[in-house]
């Protein structure tokens, strides 16, 4: 296990401390999201977070996106806490968060038209964002109109053209089918390439989580889970992700990392398991 | 009292007029020629009371003959008698549909969005809900008078409750990664409201309006009905006074076009705004 040597900013673009997270179920027990999550990531690197099912994956980046507030423990984003939505970051949403009422170009164009932009201004804005991510004739459909792809592409569009300094990315791709998923990833890392933009990006797919990353974190069996592992991805950039699985240094990586992440894996399904057994 | 348009009540069905039109063709009748069969079932009932009443089997003066009750539409059309009842019913229809609307509408966000007034009013809002509304009919007329703002008050008991509880379901349904989403990219409270919470309460909020429609103009009438002046309602109750059947089924259908048309111009206005919504395919 390798930690950043680097350690000279001292201002992480992400930086959670001891964050728990904790909701009072009807029963009135507690029940534990996420415990004493520590988890930093500097400007410009690419952080994949891995976990089995129920690990507390998208209350991280909840945490982190301001949506929720931890119940101990501070989430801050460079040097200042976050107190409300955290406004250096876009999200992207797992599940289809475009407005079905708005054409695609309103839709990238909303996070400028609510900041004020003009609407001229924003709409060439976003069609130039909407031809960096193929959809230039796309412009003047509504969400429904689009397939999977073209709808993420529109979500992509939408979180870039703010300019945000952070990304948070909660399992964006996964409702993608495998080819359009894999052309999506390298879409994902021409963009972010040199952006400087940092990324924290949610999968429970680890073999994405080692061809995107500088770095893979992985969670506890949940609930109550936390960090059990950190790995410094070191496969050079740029990379070709339709070949990666290939390089000897990601089969390597990824037996590293899958012993660890197997036994989390293993406790869920026994959890599971012995939970179906209660209940019959 | 019946809801003149109570069809509508339930909540919104995600592209009824489509699925409707596309069910009847995959039925395998066309448009046009399920129109002729619908003249020819209306042709049919007609023409049957029709002769039945003309042969004394059903008694004409309790069902008048459709002729007779076209007869007397036409009259009431040709001699200008209806129109200033018309225009009566039709003032106290819509004042109690804008302010009903207006109210429901600005309550149902209000409560939505604070949790603590929905939880402050609940009880309230439930027991006037549960009052059945035609006894406030009496209590209007002494407090208003006659005129028209009795049965606008009436009318505005009715089509505020559907329209406020139909939004305030509306924006609690609004699903949650929308919103969060939109925050996210900036949203201000305001802003939420305006590109997140209004459209997608929308499809609720027509729904509530096609019934609301008919619940103002069914205030109306009523409130007509029971003590006025003028009014298409009015009109109706001379007509049973002096046990004119024929005017009093005049009166109805007269009613019933007019609602159909205001129905028909809320449809248009709905497909418009409601055109991002998928077509229904089955």
């Amino acid at each position: 296990m390798t930690l950043s040597s680097a350690g000279t900013p001292t201002q992480y673009a992400v930086e959670l401390q001891g964050c728990t997270k904790q909701f009072s179920t009807p029963g009135g027990g507690t029940y534990f999201a996420v415990r004493d999550i520590d988890l930093k990531v500097e400007p410009g690197r690419f952080v994949s977070i891995v976990g089995p099912t129920g690990s507390g994956k998208s209350t991280i980046l909840n945490m982190a996106a301001g949506l929720l507030k931890p119940s101990s423990g501070t989430a801050s984003s460079f040097g200042a806490p976050v107190h409300g939505v955290n406004r250096r970051a876009s999200y992207m949403f797992q599940q289809d968060a475009l407005l079905p009422w708005k054409t695609v170009i309103e839709n990238v164009s909303l996070g400028l038209t609510m900041a004020g932009v003009g609407k001229a201004e924003a709409h060439s804005e976003a069609q130039r964002w909407l031809e960096k991510v193929g959809l230039k004739n796309f412009a003047d459909r509504y969400p429904h109109q689009l397939s999977g792809g073209m709808r993420k592409r529109t979500a992509v569009a939408q979180a870039w053209i703010v300019n945000p300094d952070i990304l948070l990315m909660d399992e964006p791709f996964s409702a993608l089918d495998v080819q359009t998923r894999q052309i999506m990833e390298n879409e994902l890392l021409a963009l972010w390439q040199e952006s400087g933009k940092a990324v924290v990006f949610i999968t429970h797919d680890l073999d994405e989580a080692i061809a995107l990353s500088d770095e893979v974190v992985i969670l506890g069996a949940g609930p109550g889970s936390t960090v059990v592992g950190n790995y410094e991805i070191t496969i050079p950039r740029p990379r070709d992700l339709l070949d990666i699985r290939d390089d000897p240094k990601f089969v390597e990586l990824h037996r590293e990392i899958w012993g660890r992440l197997k036994i989390e894996v293993s406790k869920t399904y026994e959890a599971a398991r012995a939970e179906e057994g209660e209940v019959a | 009292m019946t809801v003149l348009n109570s069809r509508k009540a339930l909540k919104p069905a995600p592209g009824e007029g489509t699925t409707a039109a596309r069910a009847r063709r995959r039925n395998g009748t066309s448009d046009g020629m399920m129109r002729v069969y619908q003249l020819v079932l209306a042709a049919v009932v007609l023409g049957a009371w029709e002769l039945l009443g003309r042969a004394g089997i059903i008694d004409e003066f309790f069902f008048p003959l459709p002729s007779d009750i076209l007869a007397t539409v036409w009259s009431w059309i040709s001699t200008g008698y209806v129109f200033p009842h018309l225009w009566i019913t039709m003032q106290e229809a819509l004042l109690a549909f804008a302010v009903g609307t207006a109210a429901g509408l600005f309550l149902g966000f209000l409560l939505a969005r604070v949790r603590f007034l929905e939880r402050l009013f609940d009880p309230f809002l439930q027991m006037f809900n549960a009052l059945p509304r035609v006894v406030l009919a009496p209590i209007f007329l002494l407090w208003f008078g006659l005129g028209i703002w009795s049965k606008v008050a009436f009318g505005f008991t009715l089509v505020f409750f559907i329209v406020f509880f139909n939004t305030l379901e509306g924006v609690k349904n609004v699903d949650r990664v929308l919103v969060d989403n939109a925050r996210m990219l900036g949203a201000s409270e305001k802003q939420l409201l305006r590109h997140v919470f209004i459209p997608s309460a929308l499809t609720w909020i027509f729904s509530s309006l096609h019934i609301s429609v008919g619940f103002a103009i069914t205030g109306a009438v009523v409130g007509e009905y029971l003590g006025a002046s003028a009014g298409v309602g009015y009109a109706i109750a001379q007509a049973q006074g002096v046990f004119d059947t024929q005017g009093v089924f005049a009166g109805m259908f007269i009613l019933m076009i007019v609602v159909l048309i205001i129905d028909l111009l809320v449809n248009r206005l709905e497909r418009y705004l409601l055109r991002w919504r998928p077509v229904q395919s089955s």
